[in-house]
């Protein structure tokens, strides 16, 4: 039986919710929270994606791509932007109050409450941004907090290869978005 | 009713697997498991992301595991992904045997060979290969596309051979005995 109610339980707490119908949304990602959660086009939530808005709304952009186990959290009442190109990698936490766009936050990482993540940063895995901290952009964290800037100029062929990747999963996942649409 | 059947943790397979029933685990179609394998709870193993395509002549495997390995709480096996001619696609994903992913490990390995020991937390980047008689030590970053020699030790962010290990090392990796508690 207990299945039956965990159920009812998350139908009771589903958040407002505006997603594209472009979007591929897992059956088993977690939305939760009361605030408004608007998700752009073509972006890719994985199963068992946690997406929380008890404290204030959510905004993601086009051709994310959010992996399993990861938490996208809004720190406080002003809310949380992820812009267009994010990737969010395994196990990582993001409290950020803004992502750049084409930014990369790989497995484990975790993204301080209130930070600011300007555009094109990759966050290399365990690596930790400090709560309210700005990353500049181009910021490549890596190791045990070096930092460096990317100076490679390959901004371009990598939002390429997210949308070639957010194609290939839409092949692979079963996307529900009609269980999200209040 | 009828009366509450009590279960044990986990169930056990014809070949001796033993599955934990809080562990994630998504196109259970497309793992193999060789036998007297562990997945502890919390375990997540994502055999949804196979290759693209139609399926070849040994089916649609994404992840193929020797016996006697262990996985331990909340660690994750994904097959690594990669756009290849335009096209995104998975590509599967083997472990030997005897291999141990300690709690928390995030493993999108192509290869991992027999006896080989992954560390509590560690990372281990898309595409790479461990060869045989290998110990990563915890929460060590091996990155994406790196070949691990065999006998080595490898620690750090990004991981490095740090030492070689004598050739006895077989003995200390072994897990029969591991399985024999659980």
């Amino acid at each position: 039986m207990a299945p039956k109610s965990r159920l009812s339980e998350s139908a009771a707490a589903r958040p407002p919710a505006i997603l594209s119908p472009t979007i591929l949304i897992s059956d088993v990602a977690q939305l939760t929270g009361t605030h408004l959660i608007r998700v752009g086009n073509h972006t890719a939530v994985h199963p068992r994606c946690r997406i929380n808005s008890s404290a204030g709304p959510i905004t993601i952009g086009d051709y994310c791509i959010l992996n399993e186990r990861t938490q996208i959290i809004a720190p406080d009442e002003r809310g949380i932007v992820l812009e267009n190109y994010v990737v969010v990698e395994t196990n990582a936490v993001v409290e950020a109050q803004r992502v750049g766009e084409g930014s990369v936050i790989e497995v484990g990482a975790k993204i301080g409450k209130g930070a600011v993540v300007g555009k094109n940063c990759k966050f290399t895995p365990l690596t930790t941004v400090a709560d309210g901290e700005v990353v500049e952009d181009d910021t490549v964290v890596w190791g045990f907090g070096s930092r460096r800037k990317d100076m490679s100029g390959s901004k371009e062929a990598r939002r390429k290869l997210v949308e070639r990747q957010v194609e290939g999963l839409k092949a692979v996942i079963p996307s529900n978005r009609a269980k999200f649409m209040s | 009713m009828p009366p509450k059947q009590v279960k044990g943790e986990y169930i056990e397979t014809d070949t001796g697997n033993k599955v934990s029933r809080k562990s994630n685990i998504l196109g259970s179609q497309n793992i193999i498991l060789g036998g007297k394998t562990i997945i502890q709870a919390d375990c997540t193993i994502r055999g949804d992301l196979r290759r693209a395509g139609a399926p070849g002549q040994h089916g649609n495997v994404a992840i193929a595991v020797g016996r006697y390995c262990f996985f331990a709480r909340s660690s994750v096996l994904k097959p690594p992904g990669k756009t290849h001619r335009g096209a995104f696609s998975f590509y599967p994903m083997k472990l030997g045997d005897h291999v141990f992913i300690g709690e928390g490990a995030v493993v999108e390995a192509a290869m991992v060979g027999n006896f080989v020991h992954i560390g509590a937390g560690a990372v281990i980047g898309k595409f790479a290969i461990i060869k045989d008689c290998v110990r990563i030590e915890e929460g060590t970053v091996v990155a994406p596309h790196t070949v691990i020699p065999p006998f080595s030790r490898v620690a750090g962010r990004p991981g490095v051979v740090v030492e070689e290990l004598p050739e006895t090392a077989q003995e200390s990796l072994e897990l029969k005995q591991l399985y024999r508690v659980i």
